[in-house]
């Protein structure tokens, strides 16, 4: 609009925008014919710009799925020569056919729920004193500083845990040194190692929505609330912990599906007696042999439930914001 | 497997053995001048990188290294590439030949080019498993085996003689080891063939074996440390003191003693298998020739075959190799006679067989 204005009011900057590379490409006859043509239409507008998005969520996103999918449908991947590949059930029936399996399964959606709840427990406290206390100017500093460990890949921060955690790592030097233990405590490779390390690997998927979620928040409410006489408890459960749902909703789900997917880390930071389902499902693509569709076939089991409880996860949590709102 | 230190010893000693091969016998002149490129899928420290990069330079063919560090993985990545794989030289062990020969994933090996496979030890080349259906299938370059690894500060050699050790009240929680190749020693611990060739035509009593190694194993879960699956792994924990003792590749451990690490191994009196690694031509390769030119190259001398061993711990299966190690890496790389009677080494005629009862085993293992 003030471009427009500005050209109007000035032939000079007229000429001049004809000079640059913008202004010859929209002076230029082929380019204003397409862009007619292009924006000819709202519908026309919206498919054109509709179209990378979609190719971008079929072939990136969903196509992987939807391969995976295939896969566990079938009896043979990869398909050896001379064997002929056809669909089946099998795959998913081995799940609910063998309980071994499902010690494993269910002690991933037990570890990624714990595992959430106490990340969440441990960072709404860092995200409200980051929304509530911290200066607008330092609250991006500290942002930033929050950031830092996630510059790195997820292996190089597992094995810092490691280096924590170790028989020979700091936490147990640091025990020594006050003279508190005589032998290195056994952190590592066990359900704390292995719980300390994804929530280090997941807490800022959690503070963020929450950071965001209580930035929103208007002092006032909470200021109204003390002057009506509510003390600091009543104020956080009656006015700041309803009104950050939404981000407590959202952190909660990123860092249970990321919790339930987690490889890597449960293999270097856990023990025996910490098996989860990725590192099952890992063992069929390893394996030599026809296992892969088997591994799809979990794979997707997986995928559904973890799907499954997020949306119960959702639908409670909008019950809630909506009990609360009445 | 990755290294864990690097010390001044391991520098110069790498040092020395670079100077060595650049200062070898031209052997790559022999080589035809080629150019284009060549693929491998191989382990850590498989390719000396001293000879990596004299034969670039003096053929003109580049080497393209991926590293693997599973045989499964690796066969999943040739089968998912089949008929048209990107690689050419793949890195097989002997008793998974094989698996891969089935699946036509290897071509024969036509040991008439290559000039150099005379300087193989006959003892590796000729075996029995070396041949299959009238084929040479690989190169074999190094040979390892599963020992008993311990750190001397806190095991005895006495305690080292004997498998029980190992699930011994007394290093509870001080023991690692991998599922899958510990199921084949528990078998041989309770007197049967590991291999399970024994019972090719029996297959119940295999099954019945399989189920007492894995309940033998579930019962002893409480008592280990780790189950691992990598060199670096069993090595970063034997470092960090996380272990005292535990199952693993002569490599990995001869790796750490070579560093200076108080560790030690021994073949247990129970009995322990060995495996050879080896170089193999991927059928339908792309740079078949390339491949030819690099394994000739790579056979030539037994310098490379002993900085092979120097890098990776294994045991270099190429004639004479071990004059070119020093006394501390020789002690690291061979064991006493009465041990050595003790092993014998992994087979694949049972595989199938084998494989069909053992993995679901190791899962179940997992999940108690």
């Amino acid at each position: 609009m003030s471009l427009k204005a500005g050209a109007a009011n000035s032939p000079g900057t007229h000429e001049a925008s004809r000079r640059t590379f913008w202004g010859r490409l929209i002076n230029w006859t082929p380019y204003r014919l397409l862009m007619g043509i292009v924006t000819a239409s709202p519908r026309r507008q919206f498919l054109i710009l509709a179209a990378f998005p979609v190719l971008w969520l079929l072939t990136q996103h969903l196509g992987p799925m939807l391969q995976m999918l295939r896969v566990s449908l079938t009896d043979a991947y990869p398909v050896a020569p001379g064997v002929e590949q056809h669909f089946t059930f099998d795959n998913y029936a081995r799940f609910f056919g063998d309980r071994i399996f499902w010690q494993p399964f269910f002690r991933t959606l037990i570890f990624a729920s714990v595992l959430t709840f106490c990340t969440l427990i441990l960072t709404y406290p860092v995200a409200y004193f980051l929304a509530c206390h911290v200066s607008r100017k330092n609250q991006m500093l500290m942002l930033l500083l929050l950031l830092i460990p996630f510059w790195v890949g997820e292996i190089v921060r597992t094995y810092a845990i490691m280096i924590l955690l170790g028989n020979t790592g700091a936490v147990n030097l640091v025990l020594k040194w006050f003279g508190l233990i005589d032998r290195p405590i056994p952190f590592m490779y066990t359900s704390f190692s292995m719980g300390i390390g994804i929530v280090y690997l997941t807490a800022l998927y959690m503070l963020l929505p929450l950071y965001s979620a209580l930035e929103k928040l208007p002092k006032s409410y909470n200021e109204a609330a003390a002057d009506l006489g509510a003390g600091a408890w009543t104020r956080f459960r009656r006015v700041t912990m309803p009104l950050t749902l939404e981000g407590v909703s959202s952190g909660c789900i990123l860092v249970f599906l990321i919790s339930t997917g987690f490889y890597a880390t449960p293999v270097l930071l856990g023990g025996p007696s910490t098996t989860v389902f990725a590192e099952t499902i890992a063992g069929f693509f390893h394996v030599a042999g026809d296992e892969w569709p088997t591994g799809a076939a979990f794979a997707t089991i997986m995928f559904v439930t973890a799907m499954l409880l997020t949306g119960i996860f959702q639908r409670l949590m909008y019950a809630m914001r909506k009990g609360d709102t009445k | 497997m990755s290294r864990s230190t690097f010390n001044r010893r391991r520098f110069l000693g790498t040092a020395a053995m670079s100077s060595a091969v650049l200062a070898s016998p031209a052997y790559l002149r022999r080589a035809h001048a080629a150019g284009g490129e060549v693929n491998i899928w191989t382990y850590n420290d498989f390719v000396p990188k001293a000879f990596k990069e004299q034969f670039e330079s003096e053929t003109g063919i580049k080497v393209n290294v991926r590293l693997v560090d599973d045989q499964g993985k690796q066969f999943n990545l040739l089968a998912a590439e089949a008929p048209n794989p990107t690689v050419d030289i793949m890195t097989v062990a002997g008793h998974r030949f094989l698996q891969f020969i089935d699946s036509e994933l290897l071509a024969p090996l036509d040991t008439s080019r290559l000039s150099n496979w005379g300087n193989i030890n006959p003892t590796f080349s000729e075996s029995d498993w070396a041949t299959i259906n009238g084929n040479k299938w690989g190169a074999p370059i190094l040979s390892g085996m599963e020992v008993l690894s311990y750190n001397t500060e806190l095991v005895s050699a006495e305690e080292a003689q004997t498998w029980d050790t190992l699930f011994s009240e007394k290093y509870s929680g001080q023991t690692a080891y991998i599922i899958q190749d510990m199921m084949s020693i528990v078998m041989l611990m309770k007197g049967y063939d590991g291999n399970m060739v024994a019972y090719m035509d029996d297959p119940d009593k295999a099954a019945a074996i399989v189920e007492e190694a894995k309940q033998f194993l579930i019962e002893k879960k409480p008592m280990v440390r780790k189950y691992y699956d990598s060199g670096a792994e069993v090595q970063q924990m034997f470092v960090n003191q996380d272990i005292a003792l535990g199952h693993s590749w002569n490599g990995p451990a001869a790796a750490l003693i070579n560093d200076g690490f108080p560790l030690a191994m021994s073949i247990p009196q129970e009995g322990s298998y060995g495996f050879v690694y080896t170089y193999n031509i991927a059928n339908n390769a792309p740079n078949v020739d390339n491949a030819y030119t690099f394994l000739n190259a790579i056979l030539a001398s037994p310098e490379i075959g002993a900085s092979m061993t120097k890098a990776s711990g294994f045991i270099s299966t190429y004639k004479d190799a071990s004059n070119y190690l020093t006394d501390l890496e020789k002690a690291s790389t061979s064991f006493p006679e009465e041990q050595l009677a003790n092993l014998q080494f992994f087979r694949a005629e049972a595989n199938e067989m084998k494989y069909g009862l053992v993995d679901p085993a190791v899962e179940a293992i997992k999940a108690a």
